[in-house]
């Protein structure tokens, strides 16, 4: 969006910053990203709360690794065996009850990728530039909400964020 | 400071003569089985019944003991007393075990055909088998009394309702708890071998004690969460199993138990697989692949893995007191079903009998239950009112 521009608030704790969000939801606000130095649970609730994100979309990948795992598996033991025709024991070539085994192994195996590569997938990692808006002191001991506002909304949000306990709010070229 | 509590006024005379009822059938049904003939249904019976009730109410103890290991303190003081409100059953089931002495020849058959193996025949002789397994049932009785006393002390109950605290539980119950739990391990393991496996004495799995004792405690967290449920109807609309969450809790520790469960058989059937030794594959071939026992023998799976495994595996049936009560109540007859086929064929292997005598006598046993879980459903209840109007 032309003629946007980014506020950068600062702020000291993860309450304030978590206020600061819940405020923006009021205001109403949805385009903005939060920094913080360590994985704050309050920020993390406000912002899910926000965005009302619901359930993560990496479940369904994880199913999807899961069935495809225990397929495999499945093919893979059987497959092998007749392929080989090896008599174990006077047992059955393909005796389903050891391959369980493997087919279980399989199906959390190809769960975990899929949970894996989607999670990296899903939140856009990895990402070798610095999301704009951010400064070295929000990895050390501050907090950061960095907001994308039009023009004319910019004086409101600002006061939003000092409201909220901003210690400063920085205003950048979009 | 919590609330005083007061006694909840609930129909407990009509409880307690369902209970007479159900004792009375069963004394009947013993008395006309003896009578009639079929002594070694009524002692196998008797066997299996009270494995069945004693292994809900000791495991309660041992349930209780593990909150306290793991300092779980999700419902202020309901969960331990939902866990302990079974133990009373624990000295009349001492009594009980004398049972077992009278149908002893009916039910070891190592009594009247000792066996060949000398190491074996020293274990399995009758009176080192009763004088053991008496002394083990009475001191974990007089263990679990006096745990629960301790659990019931005020210094204990404001320690359930401090769950935002890092403090650990009261002394006294810090040093019996895990004495509580590895007895608990120790005597149901031995239980399983002298009671069940040595029925068939020439039978042996070095995993069957772990098993079993696994088995009874997820049979326990069955009979908790469908008291629990049964209490949420019967109950004042607020209390404290009226939340959600506390269903949801009992419903995560009957999926959890289960998903073990089923973890322990297979591991347990894969090495007998593999091994297929005539010795080892007897006691499951006759069980699980001929008539008339195979059904029997695959509902006790069905029960107690597939059905919790399928049924709760999202929220919303576990904090669904319907389904949550129907699945604890389906796989407590699952875990009695497995009792049953664990005992029963070891000596009847070509009949199935399951009748008037049977019922009776399980329903006879099932009063004597309720009868002694009485006072402590009564405290159970008082507790899950108070609590919830301390919190509020």
């Amino acid at each position: 969006m032309s003629g946007d521009i980014e506020l950068v608030g600062v702020f000291a704790t993860d309450d304030q910053c978590a206020h600061a969000v819940e405020k923006l939801h009021h205001a109403p606000i949805r385009g903005f990203h939060t920094f913080s130095p360590f994985p704050s649970e309050k920020i993390a609730e406000a912002v899910d709360e926000v965005r009302e994100w619901g359930r993560s979309p990496v479940r369904k990948f994880v199913l999807c690794g899961g069935i495809t795992g225990a397929i495999s598996g499945l093919v893979l033991t059987v497959g092998t065996s007749w392929e080989w025709n090896l008599n174990t024991g006077g047992r059955p070539i393909a005796s389903i009850a050891p391959y369980i085994v493997i087919i279980f192994e399989m199906m959390i195996l190809f769960g975990v990728l899929g949970a894996v590569s989607s999670f990296f997938f899903k939140s856009g990692l990895p990402s070798f530039e610095p999301s704009s808006g951010y400064r070295t002191r929000f990895g050390a001991d501050r907090f950061g909400l960095v907001v994308r506002v039009a023009d004319g909304d910019v004086a409101k949000i600002e006061t939003l964020m000092r409201e909220a306990g901003a210690e400063e709010v920085v205003r950048e070229a979009a | 400071m919590r609330p005083i509590r007061e006694p909840v006024q609930l129909n407990w005379g009509r409880l307690t003569t369902i209970a007479t009822v159900l004792v009375a059938v069963g004394v009947a049904g013993t008395g006309v089985g003896l009578a009639g003939g079929q002594p070694q249904r009524v002692w196998l019976t008797w066997l299996v019944d009270l494995l069945f009730f004693m292994g809900i109410a000791q495991a309660g103890v041992a349930c209780s003991a593990a909150f306290y290991l793991t300092q779980a303190r999700w419902a202020g003081s309901v969960h331990y007393r939902l866990a302990e409100s079974f133990w009373r059953f624990l000295p009349l089931s001492l009594v009980l075990f004398f049972g077992v002495y009278v149908g002893r020849d009916y039910i070891f058959p190592w009594i009247t055909h000792p066996v060949a193996n000398k190491v074996k025949a020293q274990w399995l002789n009758a009176p080192f088998l009763f004088t053991r397994d008496f002394l083990a049932l009475a001191f974990m009785t007089l263990l679990s009394w006096r745990f629960v006393g301790i659990s019931r002390t005020e210094e204990a109950v404001i320690w359930h309702h401090q769950p935002d605290t890092i403090e650990m539980p009261p002394k006294p119950i810090r040093r019996l708890a895990p004495v509580v739990a590895i007895s608990y391990c120790i005597v149901y393991t031995l239980f399983a071998y002298d009671l069940i496996s040595s029925l068939s004495p020439q039978w042996h799995s070095t995993l069957f004690g772990w098993w079993y004792f696994a088995t009874v405690f997820w049979s326990c967290v069955c009979a908790m969460s469908f008291t629990a449920v049964r209490m949420r109807a019967a109950l004042p609309v607020v209390n404290m199993f009226s939340r959600g969450q506390v269903l949801h809790d009992l419903g995560k520790m009957i999926f959890a138990f289960s998903v073990f469960w089923m973890y322990l058989t297979f591991a347990q059937y894969i090495v007998i697989w593999y091994g297929d030794i005539p010795t080892e594959t007897f006691f499951l071939v006759g069980r699980c692949w001929h008539h008339p026992w195979m059904l029997l023998t695959w509902m006790a799976p069905v029960l107690i893995w597939v059905t919790p495994f399928s049924v709760l595996m999202g929220v919303k049936p576990k904090k669904t007191p319907k389904i949550l009560g129907t699945v604890a109540l389906l796989g407590m007859i699952g875990v009695w079903d497995l009792n049953y086929v664990l005992i029963v064929p070891s000596l009847s292997p070509d009949k199935l009998p399951l009748g008037w005598i049977e019922l009776s006598i399980t329903a006879g046993f099932l009063g004597a239950f309720l009868f002694c879980a009485v006072p402590g459903l009564k405290q159970l209840a008082a507790v899950a009112v108070s609590d919830v109007d301390g919190d509020e």
